[in-house]
Order: structure tokens, then C-alpha cells, then sequence
């Protein structure tokens, strides 16, 4: 009679010590379907059940701000749009005080490049941890430049080799070259979303010079005058030879063109690139060279624009939740992961599997480019709409570009000073 | 419509008890689940109150509708949503109303017919919204095709220009809802008691007269009802929109529903966005006022 | 003779008429539906009248776990809320209509202003009422939310229907000895049931297609159809073939509502001889 209590007792402890479970929230996409597929390996392997939920990505600020306050967190695990780290910051467990792994080993900086890690960075210390690549890689129509006639021709005019154009002014150069053939050498991004601050802040660093910059934990107007003029005629001169409604392009019209064949090339994020080599959506699959975006005349840049996970502090299971994270990330589950469809992180995943992802070479290049946008302020999504609305009232010929410089500083200036 | 003499007139207005039966479960529910948060609602519209707490919460009494009586973006928006309302509704009663007419005649297929009218109403809001826009695309669109046999051209597509963008919207509104309105005139037209309107045929009444001064006089409650519910939505719209345009070109489509959008969870201004909320739901109480009094007898005490 | 031929007439055009009209207002429904059926890349490059017949799209939707669920949650919801709201939104309203009482005005319009908020303004105190309740994640909840959105419509859309009926089938009724509430439920509502058909279906199509209160109220166990579908709206660019393919899927259970009950009706209208 004893012996079988004690058996049960032990049993009904043993499960309660390992049958914890998580909730985690994160947005809804082929890269987070992914988990889904292999979630029943992770839950046998620590006992961790997990309750996934993916909701639609336009809707994860709202249900995150909810559901996670200083006193109170129903989710163990959030996702966070690295723009939106600065409003959840301060109620996130730093990196640093996330435990060991007890199955799968907390990853490092010598895992994710630091440039990369930096997205979950916040107060001076790291927030999170980064859960996909995401950043600007550059596209090329590989048939384009690999044609005999156009290499021939090309080389005639401007005295160098067709290739992946290495500097923007070799981009304006194919631009014009392929005007010739009926192919738009350039697609921009013209939505009035997020994307547009993004183009902006690709072009003014390109050509040296950033919007806002931190001083002394806060941010301060830092604009060139001149050099952001030159990054918007530049700009406006490329989209003389984008397709027809580059006027108001966002994803949806800039994946249909360059997938129905019409254009040379184009920054892309890698989440996107999966559909540009499927043969159900795309005409040019497997017609496509990825590499870092071509350099400005100071400097070559390539916008980040990671998840994190993040784990708050107010939840009760912040081992299994941190658990989880690390089995995302970790390198032998990554390599199962990338196969239904996760955009991986790890420098090693990105170089091992290139060969079947060839748009992993370009993302590992473009790593070592990445730049930041202004977004570690509680107020980015303000400061993003007056660079939005202002870099795209130029290039779209709404007001002029010293029109716009101006008006930049000024409502940036402007929506700093009240925030004091 | 005789009243018989031979029944009493029961004087049913004098009696209170049983009323209470019939409105009570409604009035719970509706005041149990909403009272907390309309009240909470329109609280917070005194306050500063940024989603994700960053210390500056607190009272501040009308500053926010103070900053948004100087807002131009509020105005714009405003005027943009005005506008839609007072061109997308008008236009679909009218259709709704005539197609009602013509479908209370007697022909084949009319119910089946009938049916597959009402499918615009049906489909989710973003659905009907990203078919517009689709169909609006200027490489591919199917409707920038049709436009071009007629020999409209837009090379830049007609979403990227704001005027236009903006008639898409209305359009795609009235395509949508111009058959609810039909629903409800048509219920409307076929509870008509018959004899009136064969009464008025056989005097030799055109249609147009009898349109006119029968049918319509008697749908007076039933159009006020179908303007007065469509209305309160339309002030409101949102998904369809926002999936169609995002509030763009610039801010050509930034409607007000939009806009409270904007800065409840873009800039994560709750208590500005709860003042545009209140600012919407006086607005919706004038149009409510204005319609009921005129033509439905709940204002006669 | 001529009177004859004249009607025929008229009814053969009000007939193409109304066929054309049906046409040209289902021609977005028909790209819907026929997008669900080709490749994402020839719905940008092929004629809107083409047909084409892959089911691609279809396979992926339902390989997407939360999907079928999801449907069965909005059914639940959708059938258990229009129910309540209909009983309790036609009493009301007949409560309005029939009755003077003190107040009749001030809690007409509160119905009206309690329906007048945008959805957006509620979600956040609505999730804390729900949330200190431990009820989200729960169907009663969103049931509770749609029933007290709907009521209000339902209430205000009855209205004219019900003040239009003559009062003097109750009086008679009441004169046979029946207390006013067998008089509404057995004599008053089988004559309004054209009115109680359209708040039946416009209630289900509110509550079926409904997104914030779901958003905020769902997790992964009550997810409804509109968060699923919305699902396929992708981070970036909206997955177009599957998008459509899952829109079309959740307007079968909509379609088959109103048909059923436009028949009940019909069959209810012809068999008890009950005619204005």
C-alpha cells in the first residue's frame, strides 16, 4: 500500500515538474506554420506542451498590447515587430537573465550576427532574441544578365560587364539599358506604409547621411540637407523606369510585377522570396541572383527588419517559454525548420543551406550591411510618418524635394520638442 | 384596412405590466455587456492614455478634443466620411428601391434571383474590399480593362490617384450594399396590403404616379429604417476600406473609422482615438435624431 | 386579349432585367470564386473570364489546421446569437411598438447610441470586462458580445414591420381570452415573418463575418472563420488564391441559411392561410 503511494506521488510530482505547458503568440505566416509542423518533436523532447496561436500580422500589436501589461501576461512567449520593441521594452525579460537551456542551449552572439541581434535591443541591453533574418536583399533577373546579346551590347555602351549591379550607379545605368528591351529596370516601394520609411532610410544612408540619431538616449534630427536631396532625385530618376502604378506600389503590386516577369530588379524581404521561386506564382522561378542591395555613393546599406521573442516578465513559466525560443533558433531543428518554410537567422543555416535556398547568400551578405531605422522610441510610429509622408510627397511629385527636406526637419523637430 | 366595428378598442396603451416581459431580457444584455465599456469608452476621452504605459498617463480633462478641433487630419477625415455618406447611401436606396419594384412583379427565377442578389452583402468586408482592388490593378485589373474600351486610360492605376481612389471606394460601397438596401424596401413593398395597390391600378394610375403617391408614402418607416441602419454602419466602415487603400493615396481615403484606427493602434493614442469615437457617436446621434423624428412615431410621446 | 400579351411582356422584360442587373452586380462574386480556382500567377496574367480548374489553392486552405475549426466556432456562435438576438430583439421591439410607456423614448435610442460606437473604441474595455472574467477564449463570450450588437439592429430594423401590422388580429385574440404574451408569440409573429427573415439573416451575416470582437475575444480554441481567413492576408501581400478559395468556403453555410429559412417561410406564409 505504501510503495504504491509513494510510486503515485512521485508520478503525480514527475508530471507536474515536466508537464508544463506555454502559451506563445506570434503572427500568422509560412515561416510561423513552420513551428506548427514540428511542434510535436519539441513537446516530446522537453515536455513542454505549446499552445501556438498565430493570428494575422496586421493585427499582433493590438492583441499583443492586451494581453501583456507589468502585472499580467497571458502569453509566456510574444512575437514583437522590431519596430514595436520600444512600447514592450521595458515589460520584457532582459536576454541576459533568460536561463540556460536544459534541452536545446541558449544561443549566442557568435550564432546571430550582432547587427542582427540588435533588433531586440532596448534601454542598453538586449530585450529578446532575433526569430527571423528579415532584411533588404537585392533581386536580380539572372536570365537578364546571363543573355549573350545583352552582355554584348550592354558592354559596347557602358564599357563594363552586365552583372549584379554592385553600386547604385550601375543600377541606373541597366535601368536605361533595359528601358531599350521593354523591361522596368526598378520597382519602388510607393504604399504609405512602413515600407516607404524603409526606401527612405535605404537612400539617405546610401547616401550618407541618417534621419535621427541617438545622443544621449534620445533622438535628435541629424538629417544632411544636401545629401538627402541627392538621395531623392536619385530616387525619383529610378522610378522613371519602374512599371505603371509605381506611383502607389506597395508588396502585393511590386511580387506581381517582378514575378510576371516585367522587371530587371528590386530590394525584396526574404519572408517574400519563397513566392517569387514558386512555379504556381512566379514566371521567373529560378531566374532570380540574391545579394546585398547595390552601394550609394557612401555607403552600402540593407534595412533590417527582424521579429523578436520576447518573454514577459510578468509570466509564470519564462524557462519553458525561453525553452522554446532556443529550439526555434537551434541549429539541427533549424535545418528541419527551413524545409516547411522558417526564414532562418543563424549565420551557419544560411551558409549551409544556400545551395537549395540560393536567396540565403544573399541575406548573409546583406547581414553585414544591416542598418537600423529609427524605431527605439515609444514615438517611432509618429517620427515614421512625417519621413514617410515627406520622402514619399517627393518622389511622387507632390511637393518638391527641398519641400520636403524641409518640412521633414521641421515636423520631426517639432514632434521631439513635445516630447520632452 | 376597415376596422371591424363589431370588436372593442382595448385600451392597450393604458397597460405597463406586461411590457416589462418583452423589453427586459433585451435591455440586460445590451446593458450588462456594454455599459462597463461605454462608460469606460468615453472616460478614457479625458485622458491622455498611450497603449503601452509610459508614465505620461493621466487626466487631462477636453485637451484632447481641444487637439482635435486644431487637427487638419481629423477634419479632412471627417469631411472624406461626410462626403461618402452623403453620396453612397442616396445612391443605393435609389437602386435598392427600384430594383424592389421591379422585382415585385412575377416572373421566372425571381426568388432564385432574388437570392443571388443579396451575395455582395454576404462576403467578408476584406474580401469585397481586395476584389475591388484587384480588379483595380492597372496591369491586370479586369474593371481598368472594361474602362479602357471605352477609351478611359490610367496608366498610373486608379488607386494611386486620390480623387479617384476615393470614387473606387463609394463605388465599391454601393456595389455592396445598394442590394441590403433592396432587402429591406422589398420586404417592405411585398407586406403592402394588395388591395390598395390594385385599387389604385385599376383607377388607371400610371406607374409613376403610383409610385409616387402610394408606394412611397407608405414606405416612409421602412426607407427611414433602411437609411437610418445603413447609415450607423457606413459612418463606421473600415475593413473594406482599409484592405482596399490603407487610408491612401497619402490620405485621400483616410476615412474617419481609419483615422480613429490610426491612432489607436498606430500611434497608440487610446484616449485621442476614444474623443474621435465620441466625436463619431454624436455625429451618428444627429443623423439618428434627424431621420426618426420626421418619419418613424417614436418621438410622439 | 391585349391585356394579356401586354403582361406577358412586360414580364419577359422585367425577367431579362432583372437577369442583367444579377449579372453585372455578381461579376466581383464570380471573380472571387473563379480566383479560388486558378494559380495565384494566372490570376494576374489570365482573362477574368477565363475558368480554369486547379484546386491548389483549395488543397492549402484546408491544410491550414486552424481553418475547418474555425468554421465550426463561427457556426456555433453565429446560429447561437442570431437565435438569442431574434427572440429577445423581436419581444423588444414589439415591447417598443405596442406599448406607451414611460421611458419608451429614452430606451429606444439607447438601443440606437449602444449600437453607434465604433467597434474599435469598445475592443479594449470590452477585453478587460471579458478578461477579468476569465471568460476569453470561451463561446459564450463572443456570443454575449455579437448578441448585444445585433440587438440593437435587430430591435430598430423590426420596428417599422411591426408598427405597419394591424393590431387588430391581437385585439382579437385578447377578446378570445389570450393574455398578451400568447398573443405575440402565437398570433403577432407568424405575421411579420418577412421582417423576422431579414433580422434573422442580417444578424448571422453580421455575427459570421464579424472580425474585432473575435479578434480580441479568440484564442487558438474559438477562433472564428473571419480570423482564419484573415490569416491568409500574409505579412506582406495577401495570398490571393487562398484568400479567395477560403472566402468562397465560408459563404456556403450563409448562402444555405437564407435559403432555408426563405423556404420555411414560404411553406409557414401558404400553409396557415395567413395573409395581410
Amino acid at each position: 500500500m505504501r510503495k504504491l503511494l509513494v510510486v503515485l506521488l512521485t508520478v503525480l510530482f514527475a508530471t507536474m515538474m515536466f508537464s508544463q505547458s506555454i502559451k506563445v503568440l506570434a503572427w500568422d505566416d509560412a515561416h510561423s506554420q513552420s513551428w506548427n509542423t514540428l511542434l510535436k518533436d519539441f513537446e516530446k523532447a522537453t515536455g513542454i506542451q505549446v499552445d501556438l496561436e498565430l493570428i494575422p500580422s496586421g493585427s499582433m500589436l493590438q492583441k499583443t498590447s492586451l494581453n501583456v501589461t507589468e502585472n499580467k501576461a497571458n502569453y509566456d512567449l510574444v512575437a514583437i515587430d522590431e519596430g514595436n520593441v520600444a512600447k514592450f521594452g521595458d515589460l520584457l525579460l532582459p536576454y541576459s537573465q533568460w536561463p540556460k537551456g536544459k534541452v536545446y542551449p541558449k544561443v549566442g552572439t557568435n550564432d546571430i550576427p550582432a547587427a542582427i541581434f540588435a533588433a531586440a535591443e532596448w534601454g542598453g541591453q538586449l530585450v529578446g532574441i532575433p526569430n527571423n533574418g528579415n532584411m533588404y536583399i537585392w533581386m536580380t533577373r539572372k536570365d537578364l544578365i546571363n543573355d549573350e546579346a545583352n552582355k554584348e551590347e550592354f558592354f559596347k555602351h557602358f564599357g563594363y560587364e552586365l552583372q549584379v549591379p554592385q553600386t547604385l550607379d550601375q543600377l541606373m545605368n541597366m535601368c536605361v539599358f533595359f528601358e531599350t528591351k521593354g523591361i522596368y529596370g526598378f520597382a519602388p516601394f510607393t504604399a504609405t506604409s512602413e515600407g516607404a520609411t524603409c526606401e527612405a532610410v535605404m537612400f539617405f544612408e546610401s547616401f550618407g547621411t541618417s534621419v535621427l540619431e541617438m545622443v544621449d538616449g534620445k533622438y535628435e534630427v541629424s538629417l544632411d540637407r544636401e545629401k538627402a536631396l541627392q538621395a531623392i532625385r536619385f530616387y525619383k530618376e529610378l522610378m522613371k523606369f519602374s512599371p505603371p502604378g509605381a506611383m502607389s506600389m506597395g508588396h502585393a503590386e511590386r511580387i506581381g510585377a517582378f514575378s510576371d516577369g516585367l522587371v530587371f530588379s528590386m530590394f525584396q524581404w526574404p519572408g517574400i522570396v519563397p513566392s517569387h521561386e514558386n512555379v504556381d506564382e512566379s514566371m521567373v522561378a529560378g531566374q532570380i541572383v540574391y545579394s546585398a542591395p547595390p552601394a550609394g555613393p557612401f555607403a552600402r546599406t540593407a534595412v533590417r527588419g527582424c521579429w523578436i521573442f520576447g518573454i514577459p516578465k510578468a509570466s509564470e513559466n519564462q524557462a519553458a517559454a525561453a525553452e522554446f525560443a532556443y529550439w526555434v533558433n537551434n541549429h539541427d531543428v533549424g535545418l528541419k525548420l527551413a524545409e516547411e518554410g522558417m526564414t532562418p537567422v543563424r549565420t551557419d543555416l544560411l551558409n549551409e543551406l544556400s545551395g537549395e535556398k540560393p536567396w540565403y547568400t544573399g541575406m548573409a551578405e546583406a547581414g553585414q550591411f544591416a542598418v537600423s531605422r529609427p524605431n527605439r522610441s515609444v514615438h517611432y510610429p509618429e517620427l515614421s510618418e512625417v519621413i514617410k509622408n515627406n520622402w514619399l510627397g517627393a518622389v511622387t511629385e507632390r511637393i518638391t524635394p527641398e519641400e520636403a527636406v524641409e518640412n521633414m526637419v521641421k515636423e520631426l523637430n517639432a514632434l521631439l520638442e513635445s516630447y520632452e | 384596412m376597415s376596422n371591424s366595428t363589431t370588436i372593442k378598442r382595448l385600451p392597450l396603451r393604458k397597460k405597463r405590466g406586461p411590457f416589462l416581459y418583452f423589453i427586459l431580457p433585451a435591455a440586460l444584455i445590451v446593458g450588462v455587456v456594454l455599459v462597463f465599456p461605454i462608460i469606460y469608452g468615453f472616460g478614457l476621452s479625458f485622458f491622455n492614455w498611450p497603449q503601452v504605459n509610459d508614465g505620461t498617463r493621466a487626466f487631462i480633462n477636453v485637451k484632447n478634443y481641444m487637439e482635435l478641433f486644431k487637427d487638419n487630419e481629423f477634419w479632412h477625415s471627417l469631411f472624406l466620411q461626410l462626403g461618402f455618406i452623403f453620396i453612397a447611401i442616396p445612391i443605393e436606396l435609389i437602386i435598392g428601391f427600384f430594383v424592389a419594384i421591379l422585382f415585385n412583379h412575377d416572373f421566372p427565377l425571381s426568388g432564385f434571383l432574388r437570392n443571388l442578389l443579396l451575395l455582395p452583402v454576404f462576403i467578408l468586408p476584406i474580401l469585397s474590399g481586395l476584389t475591388w482592388k484587384l480588379m483595380l490593378q492597372p496591369r491586370y485589373g479586369a474593371i481598368t480593362y472594361l474602362l479602357s474600351l471605352f477609351g478611359m486610360e490610367f496608366p498610373q492605376g486608379i488607386l494611386s490617384d486620390q480623387s479617384l481612389a476615393y470614387t473606387a471606394v463609394i463605388i465599391q460601397d454601393i456595389w455592396r450594399m445598394w442590394p441590403f438596401m433592396f432587402m429591406i424596401l422589398y420586404a417592405g413593398i411585398t407586406s403592402l396590403p394588395k388591395d390598395i395597390m390594385e385599387a389604385a391600378e385599376i383607377d388607371g394610375a400610371g406607374f409613376l404616379k403610383k409610385t409616387f403617391s402610394i408606394t412611397l408614402p407608405m414606405l416612409r418607416g421602412t426607407i427611414t429604417t433602411a437609411i437610418l441602419l445603413r447609415t450607423i454602419d457606413a459612418l463606421r466602415i473600415f475593413s473594406e476600406v482599409f484592405v482596399m487603400t490603407g487610408g491612401g493615396p497619402g490620405n485621400g481615403t483616410m476615412l474617419f473609422s481609419l483615422y480613429i484606427h490610426k491612432q489607436a493602434f498606430e500611434f497608440g493614442k487610446l484616449g485621442y482615438a476614444s474623443a474621435m469615437a465620441v466625436i463619431l457617436i454624436v455625429i451618428s446621434l444627429f443623423f439618428a435624431f434627424g431621420l426618426v423624428r420626421k418619419n418613424m412615431d417614436i418621438d410622439t410621446m | 386579349m391585349k391585356m394579356k400579351n401586354r403582361k406577358k411582356i412586360i414580364k419577359w422584360i422585367v425577367f431579362i432585367s432583372a437577369l442583367i442587373i444579377v449579372l453585372v452586380e455578381l461579376f466581383p462574386i464570380w471573380i472571387i470564386i473563379s480566383s479560388g480556382f486558378k494559380r495565384d500567377l494566372d490570376i494576374r496574367n489570365s482573362n477574368p473570364f477565363d475558368f480554369q480548374f486547379n484546386l491548389r489553392s483549395y488543397e492549402l486552405v484546408f491544410q491550414k489546421s486552424d481553418f475547418v475549426p474555425s468554421i465550426g466556432n463561427s457556426l456555433i456562435i453565429g446560429l447561437s446569437s442570431t437565435i438569442i438576438s431574434l427572440i429577445f430583439g423581436s419581444m423588444a421591439s414589439y415591447g417598443i411598438a405596442r406599448f406607451r410607456f414611460k421611458g419608451r423614448k429614452g430606451l429606444s435610442y439607447s438601443f440606437l447610441v449602444s449600437r453607434m460606437v465604433p467597434q474599435i473604441a469598445l475592443s479594449v474595455p470590452i477585453f478587460i470586462l471579458f478578461d477579468r472574467l476569465s471568460l476569453t477564449d470561451t463561446h459564450i463570450a463572443l456570443i454575449l458580445a455579437y448578441t448585444s450588437f445585433n440587438l440593437p439592429y435587430i430591435i430598430w430594423l423590426l420596428l417599422p414591420f411591426f408598427s405597419s401590422v394591424s393590431p387588430s388580429f391581437e385585439e382579437a385574440a385578447l377578446v378570445d381570452g389570450c393574455n398578451k404574451r400568447q398573443v405575440f408569440w402565437k398570433i403577432f409573429l407568424p405575421l411579420t415573418a418577412p421582417g423576422l427573415v431579414v433580422a434573422a439573416i442580417f444578424g448571422f451575416i453580421m455575427a459570421w463575418n464579424e472580425y474585432i470582437y473575435a479578434l480580441i475575444l479568440t484564442g487558438n480554441a474559438t477562433k472564428t472563420a473571419p480570423i482564419a481567413v484573415n490569416g491568409f492576408m500574409g505579412q506582406y501581400a495577401p495570398k490571393w488564391g487562398q484568400l479567395a478559395a477560403s472566402g468562397t468556403i465560408i459563404l456556403i453555410p450563409i448562402i444555405i441559411f437564407t435559403l432555408t429559412l426563405q423556404k420555411y417561410i414560404i411553406k409557414g406564409l401558404t400553409a396557415g392561410g395567413v395573409k395581410g
